[in-house]
């Protein structure tokens, strides 16, 4: 029995990219798209020499994706002589960037962590991630074991249907569009960003990007994005930022919240009372508590929930929010 | 712990690439061991082995390939040999997005006191960003909530099978003193941290709100036959027969609701960005707060009973109407 034509069995499409990632690190000077389609498994069997491959090359071009979504850098070089025709573009993938660096290695402890880092995200893009990058790292020797690290299920909701589309443009650097409802006016303005980070502040999940219209870094908060998040047209994608860019945003949040400060009224031995933890402050403590705020509207979400329990001092805008909120429930309910 | 997980084809890529990493290095394992370690049935790893024998680089002039000891799989062993130079040899890098779920979800777990030290964290975030294939801009940052004392003292217990003794805040506003719990599984869910207790009282498994539990004392009692053996579930809530089925209505600011109250049947699109859902709820009165906290982005629409309810809660609210008392379970 020859082992030669196993392209005769079908090959699915987990050994076929494996095939081409094998293929693309064993290549020295490349491979073309024409040298891949004709050579490796998966592909093989279906081309045809001098005949329309034109579903084989999406096949590959959707491969190409997949690669790239499972961390995989593809080299993408044109010989120099040759620029101007798309056919010797040639691939490869680099060793360096493919393997995790040498002597990286978790202890048990790390791996037990990890673990549960990954159970942490429950449905949506993310938990796929983490469930794929903890698949590598079982690979990395140690088993995750912590008699420390037992009897605790973390579970990360996120559940904003836009979080998936705005994770994947963050990867894949692409500009989109997605219409944004003012928490102040109601209005609904259609949004063009170039997404960076997604952030979890105070409870609530916010796009951070670059805002085309009003050309400035903004934070946007998923639950107030009233549309399906949608790709620029025509398409394009974004210099990504840099880690300073990224961390001057989040400072200038965070001090944002520094500067905004509430000031609220606890009833005595209310729920409120325990939950700003007032109890704990010792006999004779002050009914006032001092809140630092990104968002008014978050806020006076909050502070809804203790109605009858606190009464708001300052500022005024928050004390008319957070009645305006009430009137609007009461007239709803009628 | 489980095998439930389906794979679809990225995952079984995937699960082949991690496999080669972890094989190439010449040890041999059971198929067992393999499956235990990534959390897949045995069958994925006995397919991924047979799969990365079949790998194929003849039309490359290069007649090698990774060896798979099938002998020895159909007996469930797993070894591979290999004679070919650069192709999968070590274990490969993550993609950024994995690498910041991960470090996210590291963060997550920081807000639980005494798990793990920041410098801990740190370091674990750092070689996950050695490890990330497009150098270490992160796509996800979770910054962690609040802290309680309180936690450190019910890990303990869970660690050590013991019951444990606090006063609790109970949603009726009345502070139990000394209330006795068997502590079985902290769960962090959004800003709340819950402890899962079996309680003796009631001869169930309850969630406690671990903001609302003051003076934890660990005790010498051994945690029941009965607390070890009760399944535990993901839900915080738990639904019984005399409970009210409430429709409501959410704009998208208010979609929490719908992940924080399992709804009974799959919600439906009212207009594009306006969806309904069923919830079964124990005391409507309960629902005052829940709703009017979104200031009119949420609205109950059937029944009257529990329009009723909302209404007059947020009229209490804003001094038009004499309080009432509301209740709840736990």
């Amino acid at each position: 029995m020859s082992d030669k034509k196993v392209s005769a069995i079908k090959i699915s499409k987990p050994e076929r990219l494996f095939n081409l990632t094998c293929a693309l690190l064993y290549t020295t000077q490349g491979l073309t798209k024409n040298e891949i389609l004709r050579s490796v498994p998966g592909y093989e069997g279906e081309y045809s020499e001098g005949g329309d491959n034109s579903s084989l090359e999406r096949k590959f071009e959707r491969d190409k994706a997949s690669l790239l979504h499972n961390g995989i850098q593809l080299e993408v070089t044109i010989p120099a002589h040759e620029d101007e025709n798309n056919q010797v573009t040639v691939y490869s993938i680099k060793r360096e960037s493919f393997y995790w660096p040498k002597n990286v290695k978790f202890t048990p402890r790390q791996m037990a962590l990890l673990n549960l880092a990954a159970e942490a995200w429950v449905g949506g893009s993310l938990s796929t991630a983490a469930s794929r990058g903890i698949t590598k790292l079982r690979a990395m020797g140690a088993i995750g074991e912590d008699s420390d690290i037992v009897g605790i299920a973390p579970r990360i909701q996120a559940s904003d249907p836009s979080f998936r589309d705005l994770n994947n443009a963050i990867s894949d650097h692409q500009v989109v569009n997605f219409d944004y409802r003012n928490p102040k006016t109601g209005e609904i303005l259609t949004r063009t960003l170039q997404p960076w980070i997604l952030q979890k502040v105070a409870g609530q999940w916010l796009v951070m990007g670059f805002d085309e219209l009003r050309d400035l870094p903004r934070n946007f908060m998923l639950r107030r994005i009233v549309s399906k998040v949608t790709t620029a047209k025509p398409a394009r994608t974004f210099t990504p930022p840099s880690l300073e860019q990224i961390a001057a945003t989040v400072a200038e949040l965070d001090a944002l919240a520094e500067k905004q400060v509430a000031k609220i009224q606890v009833n005595r031995d209310s729920e409120a009372w325990f939950r700003y933890e007032l109890d704990l402050q010792g006999n004779g403590s002050s009914n006032e508590v001092s809140i630092h705020y990104h968002d008014i509207y978050v806020l006076a979400e909050q502070l809804r929930e203790y109605a009858g329990e606190i009464t708001v001092l300052k500022p005024e805008a928050l004390i008319q929010l957070v009645r305006a909120g009430f009137e609007k429930v009461a007239n709803d309910h009628v | 712990m489980s095998d439930q997980i389906r794979l679809d084809d990225s995952d079984r890529y995937n699960l082949m690439l991690a496999l080669t990493g972890l094989l190439v290095q010449g040890d041999e394992y059971e198929v067992q061991e393999l499956a235990q370690r990534f959390e897949v049935s045995k069958e994925e790893i006995v397919k991924a082995v047979k799969n990365i024998g079949y790998m194929d680089m003849a039309h490359f002039e290069n007649p090698d390939r990774y060896e798979v000891d099938y002998d020895a799989l159909d007996e469930g062993y797993v070894r591979i040999s290999y004679n070919i130079e650069n192709v999968v040899e070590d274990v490969p890098r993550l993609s950024s997005r994995q690498a910041s779920a991960l470090a996210a979800g590291l963060v997550y777990l920081s807000s639980l006191p005494g798990l793990a030290e920041n410098e801990e964290i740190l370091e674990l975030q750092g070689i996950l960003a050695t490890g990330d294939s497009r150098g270490n801009t992160p796509e996800v940052i979770v910054q962690p909530g609040s802290k309680d004392a309180d936690l450190l003292i019910i890990r303990q217990a869970i660690k050590l099978g013991r019951a444990i003794s606090c006063d609790y805040l109970n949603l009726k506003g009345e502070m139990r003193i000394g209330r006795v719990i068997e502590p079985l599984r902290i769960d962090l869910r959004g800003e709340l941290i819950y402890l899962k207790g079996w309680c003796p009282e009631n001869s169930d498994v309850r969630s406690f709100r671990v903001d609302r539990m003051r003076n934890a004392l660990m005790t010498e009692v051994e945690i029941s036959k009965a607390a070890r053996s009760a399944e535990l579930d993901d839900e915080v809530y738990h639904s019984s027969e005399t409970d009210t089925l409430v429709t409501i209505e959410v704009d998208p600011e208010a979609f929490s609701l719908m992940v924080d109250f399992r709804p009974v049947e799959e919600p439906e699109s009212v207009s594009q960005y306006v969806k309904r859902f069923k919830i079964l709820v124990g005391d409507v009165r309960n629902l005052g707060r829940i709703v009017s906290r979104f200031g009119g982005a949420a609205r109950v629409v059937a029944p009257d009973s529990a329009k009723v309810a909302v209404r007059e809660f947020a009229l209490k609210a804003i001094g038009e109407l004499k309080p009432t008392q509301p209740k709840d379970a736990e």
